[in-house]
């Protein structure tokens, strides 16, 4: 596409997109730097008394920082929950990769149905499939607690993985038909003059092409599971299998807390994600960019 | 298309049926929840017919709710799939460090709700908030402004917080979209439209058009049955002016332990977005839906 617009515009632009979707991150980072007592004084510059690691000492070494052993401080500033930080990211980890290869090996063969073949009964199925999601994640939650609790499924990862699995299969079933219905009809005419089974025609030539769109799509399912809060939080139980959304909403809704401890906390969430997902989304991008789809 | 003769269950079930049993069961037992008086505090579970529903439909907030959700919805679902394919037209631009902007829009999609809430209540809390000491800082402003304390811009701060955590999604995935255009319909329309503008209208739109129905429809959902966000930014408050009807569902259920009552908010917001679905759908037909 264009790519010779003005250098000034496209500047432009690059800089409120990085200030509009990074801004409220950095201010994060920052926070995370400098004590509580210079963020809430208005007058003070920001910089005023330098940065320090206090707060990341803590949550890895358990170290008060030393602003609050010597103001004798309010001890509730400084919550235990901002120690589980590194724990819960290895939960939030092994329940979110779970859910999205789950989400790819079961919704993939099934947005292919979808996407090519008329068969009875599909009216009816993927009504079905879109309809599911209308129902809203708190009204779910009491009878699925329930459900699991007779599986004896409760603060278990397992538990947590088959309700994300379950939420965010229909969007991946219609993400990824939506990409099946787009390839060229031919080359699934051509596999069908050779002969090729239907598992064939899937496996060989559907799945390697959207290869870059099915990692778009497991991001998706990634994402909705690592965010997730409302099953997380009634489902995990105590302290063992808490991803990390809610350990940091314990942190953010208690609101004695230090706010520079918050912040550390909130940055220590951030980077092993961030990570992983830049590392999964240049695959996708290089993949769409590169034409690996070709039309 | 190819017909298949029987119902393919092998490859249909192992994604149907987590499904079923995840909503199947819950729903009924919300279902009948919602046609009894199902209180904590009071033993016994009476039928009570239609009494919940009334009783939820006649109460003060329940409009207040509704409509504040319905412009929620109104105003947050379009700003997300305009923005987010503006974003995303403008990625796939070759620039110096562009490789860097298309990693940092992602950043607002890592972070959970209640994370959110805590930085954007940093942007715009009134005293020591960014934003307030940035226009200090400009001389723009003398005193604070109360982003979060004033109905009307407690309303427009969620939204903005809202936008800013649903942008990533809609990105990827109109990018992934654009992707698999044939590069052979873009290089003839280079050379047939000069204005981008056209380009874009007659050529790619049309192409994209699917998954832009697809992303309207999830992110009406989305806002629609938000509450975390901005509950944890401003409690529904201030007075009722950002109280959502999905944070009223919670309210009922969790923090006055009328499950009954919670039911009964849950089937009427279940209709709406229905309702809402079906509007959307028709209003922009793709062949996504149809029976083709």
């Amino acid at each position: 596409m264009a790519g010779r617009a003005n250098p000034w515009t496209t500047g432009l632009f690059a800089a409120l997109i990085l200030l509009f979707t990074g801004g409220p991150v950095l201010l994060s980072l920052l926070g995370s730097l400098i004590p509580d007592r210079v963020l809430l004084d208005q007058g003070k510059s920001l910089f005023a008394e330098g940065l320090n690691f206090d707060g990341y000492r803590y949550v890895f070494t358990g170290e008060l920082p030393q602003a609050y052993q010597a103001e004798n401080a309010n001890r509730a500033m400084i919550s235990d929950a901002a120690r589980q930080v590194p724990a819960s990211l290895v939960n939030s980890g092994i329940i979110a990769l779970s859910a999205m290869v789950l989400n790819i090996l079961l919704g993939a063969p099934a947005a292919f149905l979808f996407a090519r073949y008329l068969f009875p009964g599909k009216k009816l199925s993927f009504l079905f499939l879109i309809l599911s999601p209308l129902v809203p994640a708190v009204a779910l939650v009491t009878p699925i607690y329930i459900m699991l609790q007779s599986m004896g499924l409760l603060g278990t990862r397992t538990g947590i993985i088959l309700v994300h699995t379950a939420r965010a299969l229909p969007f991946t079933v219609l993400i990824l038909s939506v990409f099946f219905r787009k390839m060229p009809a031919e080359l699934f005419e051509a596999a069908t003059l050779d002969h090729c089974s239907r598992f064939q025609a899937f496996w060989r030539i559907a799945l390697p092409l959207a290869l870059p769109s099915i990692g778009a799509t497991g991001l998706f399912a990634f994402m909705l599971s690592y965010s997730e809060y409302m099953f997380a939080m009634v489902l995990s139980g105590d302290a063992g299998a808490r991803p990390v959304s809610v350990v940091m909403a314990a942190l953010a809704r208690n609101t004695d807390v230090s706010w520079s401890l918050l912040n550390t906390a909130i940055f220590i969430a951030i980077v092993p994600t961030l990570v992983l997902v830049v590392l999964v989304w240049r695959f996708v991008v290089e993949g769409l960019l590169s034409g690996s789809v070709k039309g | 298309m190819w017909e298949i003769r029987r119902y393919p269950a092998l490859w249909l079930l192992p994604a149907l049926l987590p499904v079923a049993l995840m909503t199947l069961y819950p729903v009924a037992y919300a279902l009948w929840t919602s046609l009894h008086s199902v209180m904590l505090l009071f033993p016994g579970e009476p039928f009570v017919g239609l009494d919940n529903y009334l009783r939820v439909i006649q109460s003060n907030y329940f409009q207040d709710a509704l409509t504040n959700s319905l412009v929620f919805t109104a105003a947050a679902a379009p700003l997300v799939v305009v923005l987010g394919t503006l974003i995303a037209l403008f990625l796939r631009r070759r620039f110096f460090g562009v490789q860097v902007v298309r990693s940092i829009v992602l950043l607002p999609w890592v972070l959970p709700g209640a994370i959110s809430a805590v930085l954007w209540i940093w942007v715009f809390h009134p005293s020591f908030g960014v934003l307030n000491g940035l226009l200090r800082d400009l001389h723009l402003i003398e005193g604070s402004i109360g982003w979060l304390t004033s109905p009307r811009l407690a309303f427009v701060s969620v939204v903005v917080a809202h936008v800013w955590t649903q942008i990533p999604f809609t990105v990827v995935l109109v990018m992934a979209a654009l992707a698999a255009i044939n590069p052979e319909t873009l290089e003839a329309a280079a050379i047939d439209c000069k204005s981008s503008w056209r380009r874009f209208w007659y050529v790619i739109f049309p192409e994209i058009k699917a998954m832009i129905v697809v992303l309207i429809v999830y992110n009406a959902l989305t806002a629609f049955t938000s509450y975390d966000l901005v509950y944890a930014m401003t409690g529904g408050g201030p007075g009722t002016a950002t109280t959502l009807l999905s944070f009223q569902i919670w309210r009922e259920s969790f923090s006055m332990y009328d499950f009954g009552a919670g039911s009964a908010v849950a089937f009427i917001v279940v209709l709406i977005s229905a309702v809402l679905i079906l509007a959307i759908t028709r209003a922009l037909p793709s062949d996504l839906f149809g029976s083709e």
